[in-house]
């Protein structure tokens, strides 16, 4: 199946209803689920975040873009987990103990769940047992971490140190990322990671998982 | 009160560097606005470590849990502003009537309004508008948290039907008794001996901190935080008329309050809050905020330029420089927080660039990293190479790179306040 530009275009314009009926309209015509998400919407995400690191996108636009996406997927979620597609691999993500701010956070998932993976949203202001439970109830690869705060950095090091304790740290790789971070300070916390942009997050999982950028 | 103020030292330091004049040394703002001040854990442990008089602080911005600095505290440390607030606080309720507060242990004032509740579970702490518990809270403290956010309060959003007046709500023309107060405190600071930095007027255009309506007890329109920012690229439209009701409402508080309190009451006037910087990049390109923003902070400014002597003051934390030549255009004479820690921000750079057309209000020491966590040397290192970058001709106000955070080791204060003393007594 050959791309999609209509609905190609519709996400990266950021048009979510337009994004919907596109598919559904695809859906009806006789397209098949996965080749729409992996060969025009993947690749429409990918755009935007090209966008995005180009400087000709901005925070705006990739939300825009992230929920056409989402509107996208909405109709294709059951006919892929009918068909037992898996994900590009499995995220635990939230902002942790302490920190409210999930604009950072969200745009993450957004663009995580556009590069095909599977995310579980904590949401914000989550404990590190939260962070433990869903680890061994989702069994995910990565684990991405956000603070905004410098205040709330240090949530970072008690939810890396919970994950330890817990013996669950050799199986997930942790993410980390918000505006006071650093690589120095990742590195200091024991994270494995650390992205400065939604966009490096998702190519530090898509790297982590074995796929290429 | 029209008279004009005399011209004391303190505020000659200020009036010399915001018409880039050389001063006589740095001056110092620390708790003349609500991006310049200091937590109020802060306040008290500076209180304690100056040994001046025990008494709970004021928690004169309840959002940010900003602490009142005094004159008593100002003297210590050296600070040459005083704020000119008026009574509204963030969330709706007037900043008077004091009572004591527990935060965290330590015992606190803050104005009768302030009403807050427990969460059942989490142990949050929720504050309501207007001081009303029968309303729906409207700012959340994280359990062991330092501050406020916002609650998201977000009705459904009938994009077809959008009625720009659901976002203006919180814009309405000053009362009588609102004016009677500026000017009871207008009057407190007649003497002259500090500058007059004034934030009394709701200008701030798509600050993301108002958009959810914290002040409102029903607040209708647009209000999620993210629902916004994507306001501002598919609906442009929808967001000028908003601006354009709150620059309408602001240019008639602003002349209201200059026909009351004269010319001379007044310093400096905070503009807007809105940021326009990220940590590496921006929230929009200087093609959206020439043709959003850049137009209606015009308007604004050239009122107070055409009517008054007051000088424009604009916050936007993050990597901004992009937008300082349009800022500059639109009649912007001031910057803060000028976060050198972002993309594009070294000081010697933007001294370069913008001597003599931008003033650098802040700058002074970074408050991700060497404030909060660095050695009172490096501390002090920091702050004297950013004295000596900023303070040439003048265009320059001490002041940390935003608030000063809680849990900030007093004696990195201490050492930022003596480095600047150091700096000064040097020249």
């Amino acid at each position: 199946m050959a791309l999609s530009q209509a609905l190609f275009d519709a996400i990266v314009d950021g048009k979510a209803q337009l994004a919907q009926s596109l598919v559904e309209a695809e859906l009806k015509a006789g397209a098949d689920a996965l080749a729409l998400v992996s060969e025009t919407m993947i690749p429409a995400m990918d755009e935007v975040g090209k966008l995005f690191q180009e400087e000709e996108y901005f925070v705006p636009e990739l939300l825009l873009s992230a929920r056409a996406m989402k509107a996208g997927m909405a109709p294709l979620r059951p006919l892929l987990a009918a068909k037992g597609a898996k994900p590009a691999g499995v995220v635990v993500a939230g902002a942790v103990k302490g920190d409210l701010h999930d604009i950072g956070k969200n745009l993450v998932t957004s663009m995580l769940e556009g590069a095909g993976f599977q995310v579980i949203d904590l949401g914000a202001d989550v404990a590190p047992e939260a962070f433990v439970a869903a680890i061994r109830e989702h069994r995910p690869q990565i684990v991405c971490l956000s603070a905004l705060l410098t205040v709330t950095m240090e949530s970072m090091r008690t939810t890396i140190a919970a994950i330890k304790a817990a013996d669950l740290r050799r199986g997930v790789k942790v993410l980390v990322g918000g505006a006071p971070l650093n690589e120095r300070y990742a590195a200091e916390i024991g994270a494995d990671a650390y992205g400065a942009t939604a966009s490096d997050a998702v190519a530090l999982a898509r790297r982590h998982v074995g796929l290429s950028n | 009160m029209n008279a004009e103020r005399a011209i004391g030292p303190k505020r000659k330091r200020v009036l010399d560097a915001i018409h880039h004049r050389t001063p006589d040394g740095a001056p110092m703002d620390f708790g003349g606005s609500a991006t310049t001040g200091m937590h109020v854990s802060c306040v008290a442990k500076l209180r304690d470590h100056y040994g001046l008089e025990k008494r709970p602080v004021k928690v004169c911005e309840p959002f940010q849990m900003l602490g009142l600095i005094e004159d008593d505290l100002k003297e210590a440390i050296g600070v040459d502003v005083a704020p000119l607030m008026g009574r509204g606080a963030f969330f709706g309720f007037d900043n008077r009537d004091w009572k004591p507060w527990s935060f965290n242990g330590l015992e606190v004032l803050v104005a009768e309004g302030f009403c807050t509740t427990v969460e059942p579970e989490m142990g949050g702490t929720l504050i309501y508008p207007k001081g009303d518990l029968t309303a729906r809270p409207s700012g959340r403290m994280p359990k062991d948290g330092f501050f406020f956010d916002a609650v998201i309060r977000q009705k459904p959003i009938d994009f077809d039907h959008l009625n720009p007046d659901d976002n203006t709500e919180q814009y309405q023309p000053l009362t009588e008794a609102q004016l009677d107060d500026i000017e009871q405190d207008a009057r407190a600071l007649e003497s002259g001996e500090y500058a007059v930095f004034a934030s009394l007027v709701n200008t701030n255009l798509g600050d993301i901190a108002w958009v959810p309506g914290p002040d409102l007890i029903d607040p209708k329109g647009v209000r999620d935080v993210a629902e916004w920012y994507m306001l501002t690229a598919s609906r442009p439209d929808v967001v000028h008329k908003i601006f354009a009701r709150q620059v309408e409402v602001g240019i008639d508080n602003l002349a209201r309050i200059h026909q009351r309190l004269g010319d001379d009451a007044i310093d400096v006037i905070f503009l807007c809050g809105a940021d326009f910087g990220t940590q590496t990049s921006s929230f929009c390109s200087v093609k959206t905020f020439d043709s959003l923003w850049k137009p209606h902070y015009a308007e604004v400014c050239d009122w107070i330029h055409k009517h008054t002597t007051w000088k424009t003051f604009k916050h936007s934390c993050g990597s901004s420089e992009r937008f300082f030549e349009s800022m500059i255009e639109a009649g912007i004479d001031i910057i803060n927080p000028v976060q050198c820690s972002a993309k594009g921000m070294d000081p010697r750079t933007l001294k370069e660039k913008y001597k003599g057309r931008l003033v650098f209000w802040g700058g002074g020491v970074d408050t991700q990293r060497t404030l909060p966590f660095g050695t009172p040397a490096e501390v002090r290192a920091e702050v004297l190479d950013r004295c000596e970058i900023f303070s040439q001709g003048g265009g320059f106000v001490f002041n940390a790179i935003h608030n000063v955070q809680a849990d900030t080791p007093v004696e990195n204060m201490v050492a930022m306040f003596e480095a600047v003393k150091e700096f000064n007594g040097r020249r």
